[in-house]
């Protein structure tokens, strides 16, 4: 050993320890979006684009020195990556997280004239720039610290309780608070209706690709006519799709009355689900096909050296090792359902789109992030639970 | 045998070359024939004043779609394709797994909420449409770039530097070539994803394709709707199946399976 | 010539190769052997700087390593790998003239040396030159491997496992047609191995190694004579260390006069092992054969009872 330890080894000494290049450049972004752009806006109303203001001006000299301070370190940290530094980066950027809402508190109260109380404040483009970066950094740590998703998801939920505290309390100003309160009700029910789409959609599509899948592994002809099909309904643009689906549905309606009483109509819900559900099926369909034969040959033939019946084989070794391929497209299907249904808020099915459309027909800014920041923290909800229940699910967690 | 086989490979090429030529002719004749279809639409829509979409010319409307489309995915490619092949090298090494999960977690992100969120920041118009599908678009290649080059197999890369290929040599003649496949299929999904983003550009003040859609909503008129949803229909398939086209070709070229 | 003196290799913590000296003159042919994890491949990848070493020297031709530039020094050493590495878009033809045309030889030398090579290596032009790799068996493949590590002529031949992964018959053939390749080639030959047998068939000088260190080394024979500890006899093949030097012995160097009596019935050519003598004697219930030349006419004989006395087999037999 004492001869290993004489080793000239210049090359390999900092190799598990060189600086990290990816959080000090993330770092430095970072206080470029801070120091150079808006920070936060002002507007006297709803419609009227705000006034941006700067660093300085929002949060005065002691907000800006502690909050380029607290990026700076992530740099500084970043030269010199130990165990320590890491945990303390992770600290930092959780930190800095869930002071971003007490920042829009202090620059309210900064900037808000108190004579004008309908003044409202906007998040400005360094705001979300800042937090997307820190996003990156918590994935760049989590990475480094070999943690599992879960903790980033744990963390994650306490800022967002903070700032959801923050926001019920303090900031009134907000334009999206204000926003939200102006229709908190419509707010519920959108995000009821949507998440009732998704759930029939994927639901339905579930069912409907399990017996088809089953169907393709005994009928080879119709796999590759299914698989066609389906490629080429997915092909098709959302926006077209549920277009064509308005006029023969309208049709339809005004044709067989039966059908209008059951709710058949070209605008609303029933061509929405029809879309849905077609696009939904690919990714469905694709992957229990993929997760039920790949499951080893080997394997099979030992349960049938085994003795095991036809029925014990699928549902006790088939189903079991397919399952975490299953749960994948489960996570596929629900996720691009839960994008896709925003766009039906176009034929008028309802849901969170209705905000985003709407937003834009008025060019009301803040109602279109009421529609799509829900959109955006469900899809990656769902994304993370059901990516976590998968890897549960996979023997031996890999 | 070799002669054989290349009778074999023409008379695949045959149906090869028949799904483009079939969707694109469809695509021309609806683009310039719509104006003549007024028969055909007013039996939809029997009641309106008017039943062809003329606010612009449908081929208007399909350029300004390809513009938007073409430019997004030039830029997306060059840059896309640049990263991935960046973080895959020595030196951007350290930036592989942020930009892996990053990449990956990009399909999460819906595109209408991408979309709406570009305005708020870059404003109502063609130009942040265009920004919003160029962001969106360059995951689904930077994360089939990164694919294809890791998966290319480690006997071959370090075969390739031992017989004293230089890395510039490696990258070009061996793992580009045998990424292609893998990348062109990433290429494919952004560009598909693309032609659908940019006709919800329509809500957000870009004139497209995705026009006479919403303009049938929202004056009810069915007959634009359909008119629009064809023409956006017929262009993705098109596509589409060039890049099937494309990747056949590609896969026969490299004859790997 | 190729020359390591000390060398060692560290991965962060762990030392892969640990202070290893040995030496293969020109035109010898060097195994490494050793279970696997046990260094040899980093060994053999030092030499091509495919992984820098942390500590000694490495020298090539008189000059340290270092003092190449690395992808000339790659240009000028032909490397084979177990699974071949070669690139599935070229067809073989193409795969061959890799270094030469790296090289920058002109178009119709690359071809001439590629199909030199690819007769060489029984692969006639016309059938493979235009094959994939993936339409190639496992044995056509090695051969276009080896074909591709000798395209520019290099002095120096690095082997990996070359033939690990084939059926046992193939790879008995490709090491009979790499030990006639060597002969008239001389090349500078580093293989590496964990099959005991392979190394003694093809390799003037044998390096046994063990958690990166090497424990032994010599000529086969001085191996087999003398092991330096259990590993090496393990490795060796234990109770068939008997059999395994009796092959490595040519009959012509034991064989005596033919004696008073009538000849043997049973008739074995002079350049075959002790060991296929033995087993002939086994087969025919004899205790004595004959010795004949090329062209079948008896020559000498030779015994068991000297076949046991000489079974010391003297060191001056050795195939240096």
């Amino acid at each position: 050993m004492s001869l290993l330890d004489a080793l000239p080894t210049p090359r390999i000494r900092w190799e598990g320890q060189h600086p990290n290049v990816v959080l000090i450049s993330l770092s430095l972004v970072m206080l470029c979006a801070f120091w150079t752009v808006d920070v936060v806006s002002l507007a006297p109303n709803r419609i009227v684009m705000g006034t941006g203001y700067g660093a300085l001006e929002a949060f005065g000299w002691p907000g800006v020195v502690l909050i380029t301070l607290l990026l700076s370190s992530i740099g500084l940290f970043a030269c010199q990556p130990t165990l320590p530094h890491y945990r303390a980066l992770l600290t930092v950027v959780v930190g800095l997280m869930a002071l971003m809402p007490v920042g829009l508190i202090a620059s309210g109260l900064l900037l808000i004239d108190p004579e004008l109380p309908q003044a409202r404040l906007g998040i400005g483009t360094a705001y979300w720039v800042v937090l997307f970066v820190l996003m990156l950094c918590l994935v760049e740590i989590r990475l480094r610290l070999n943690l599992t998703r879960l903790w980033p998801t744990l963390l994650l939920t306490g800022v967002a309780l903070v700032w959801w505290l923050c926001a019920a309390l303090w900031l009134d100003n907000l334009a999206l608070v204000q926003e939200f309160r102006a229709r908190d009700r419509q707010f519920l029910t959108a995000v009821g209706q949507h998440i009732r789409l998704v759930s029939i959609a994927v639901g339905v599509s579930v069912v409907l690709g399990l017996l088809l899948a089953m169907l393709m592994r005994r009928y080879a002809r119709l796999q590759k006519g299914a698989f066609t099909l389906l490629n080429f309904l997915q092909t098709i643009p959302s926006l077209a799709l549920f277009g064509l689906l308005l006029a023969p549905l309208a049709w339809l309606a005004a044709k067989v009355p039966f059908l209008a009483q059951l709710g058949v109509s070209g605008i609303g819900t029933t061509p929405a689900l029809i879309a849905l559900i077609a696009y939904s099926l690919l990714p469905m369909v694709r992957n229990t096909y993929i997760a039920l034969e790949e499951v080893s040959p080997d394997t099979l033939e030992a349960a049938k050296g085994m003795g095991m019946r036809a029925g014990q084989r699928f549902w006790q070794v088939r189903l079991p090792l397919a399952l975490p391929v299953l749960l994948e497209g489960v996570r596929i299907t629900t996720v691009q359902a839960i994008g896709l249904t925003a766009v039906a808020a176009l034929i008028g099915a309802g849901g969170l789109g209705t905000f985003i459309f709407q937003g834009l027909g008025q060019a009301a800014m803040d109602m279109v992030l009421l529609g799509a920041l829900p959109i955006l923290i469900m899809a990656l909800v769902v994304d993370a639970g059901l990516g976590a229940l998968a890897e549960a699910l996979r023997p031996g967690g890999h | 045998m070799s002669d054989q086989l290349s009778v074999m490979q023409s008379r695949q090429q045959a149906p090869m070359w028949l799904w483009p030529m079939l969707w694109g002719a469809l695509l021309l004749i609806s683009v310039m024939g719509m104006p003549y279809a007024e028969a055909l639409f007013r039996w939809i829509e029997p009641n309106a004043r008017q039943v062809i979409y003329t606010r612009a010319e449908f081929y208007v409307l399909l350029g300004r779609h390809l513009l938007v489309v073409g430019v997004a995915a030039a830029v997306t490619i060059v840059v896309g394709v640049l990263a991935g092949i960046a973080v895959t090298r020595e030196r951007g090494h350290d930036f592989l797994p942020l930009v892996g999960q990053l990449a990956s977690l990009g399909q999460t992100f819906p595109p209408v909420a991408v979309l709406a969120l570009a305005v708020p920041v870059l404003g109502f118009g063609t130009l942040p449409i265009m920004v919003a599908l160029m962001l969106y678009g360059l995951l689904p290649i930077v994360r089939n770039t990164l694919t294809g080059l890791q998966e290319v197999d480690a006997d071959i890369k370090m075969a390739s530097h031992a017989m004293g290929m230089t890395p510039t040599q490696t990258l070009r003649q061996v793992e580009l070539p045998l990424a292609a496949p893998v990348i062109l299929a990433g290429i494919r999904t952004s560009v598909t994803i693309n032609i659908a983003t940019a006709a919800l550009g329509a809500t957000m003040g870009a004139s497209n394709l995705g026009d006479p859609i919403i303009a049938g909503i929202v004056n009810g008129n069915m007959a634009y709707v359909v008119q629009g949803a064809l023409t956006i229909a017929l262009l993705a398939l098109t596509v589409d199946s060039l890049f099937e086209l494309l990747q056949r070709k590609l896969r026969s070229r490299l004859s790997t399976s | 010539m190729i020359e390591l003196s000390h060398v060692s290799k560290r991965f962060d913590t762990e030392i892969a190769v640990d202070d290893i000296s040995l030496r293969v003159p020109k035109g010898k042919f060097c195994a490494l052997v050793g279970t696997s994890g046990c260094g040899k491949s980093t060994t053999l990848r030092m030499i091509n700087r495919l992984i820098e070493h942390s500590g000694g020297e490495i020298i090539l031709d008189g000059q340290a390593i270092e003092a190449y530039d690395p992808v000339k020094l790659r240009r000028r050493i032909g490397y084979v790998i177990q699974h071949t590495g070669l690139f599935p878009h070229w067809r073989v033809a193409r795969n061959i003239g890799l270094v030469p045309r790296l090289l920058k030889w002109p178009a119709a030398e690359v071809q001439a040396r590629v199909e030199e090579l690819m007769g060489l290596l029984g692969l006639p032009v016309g059938e493979f030159g235009h094959k994939y790799p993936h339409q190639l068996s496992g044995g056509q493949a090695q051969r276009v491997g080896v074909a591709r590590a000798l395209a520019a002529d290099p002095d120096i031949l690095l082997m990996d496992e070359p033939f690990g992964a084939l059926d046992p018959i193939t790879r008995e053939k490709l090491q009979d047609e790499l030990a006639k390749l060597q002969a008239r080639m001389q090349k500078t030959v580093l293989f590496v191995t964990h099959d005991m047998d392979e190394a003694l068939k093809l390799a003037d000088h044998l390096v046994v190694m063990r958690d990166g260190r090497i424990v032994q080394q010599g000529t086969p024979l001085a191996l087999l004579q003398h092991p330096a500890d259990p590993f090496v006899e393990s490795l060796l093949g234990g109770l068939e260390r008997g059999l395994k030097q009796a092959a490595l012995t040519r009959v012509r160097d034991h064989m005596t006069s033919m004696g008073p009596t009538l000849p043997a019935q049973s008739r074995i050519p002079a350049d075959f092992s002790l060991r296929q003598a033995l087993s002939m004697m086994l087969r025919d219930h004899s205790d004595r054969l004959t010795v004949v030349d090329q062209h079948d006419v008896p020559i000498g004989e030779l015994t068991l009872r000297r076949i046991i006395k000489e079974a010391q087999f003297d060191r001056g037999s050795s195939r240096e």
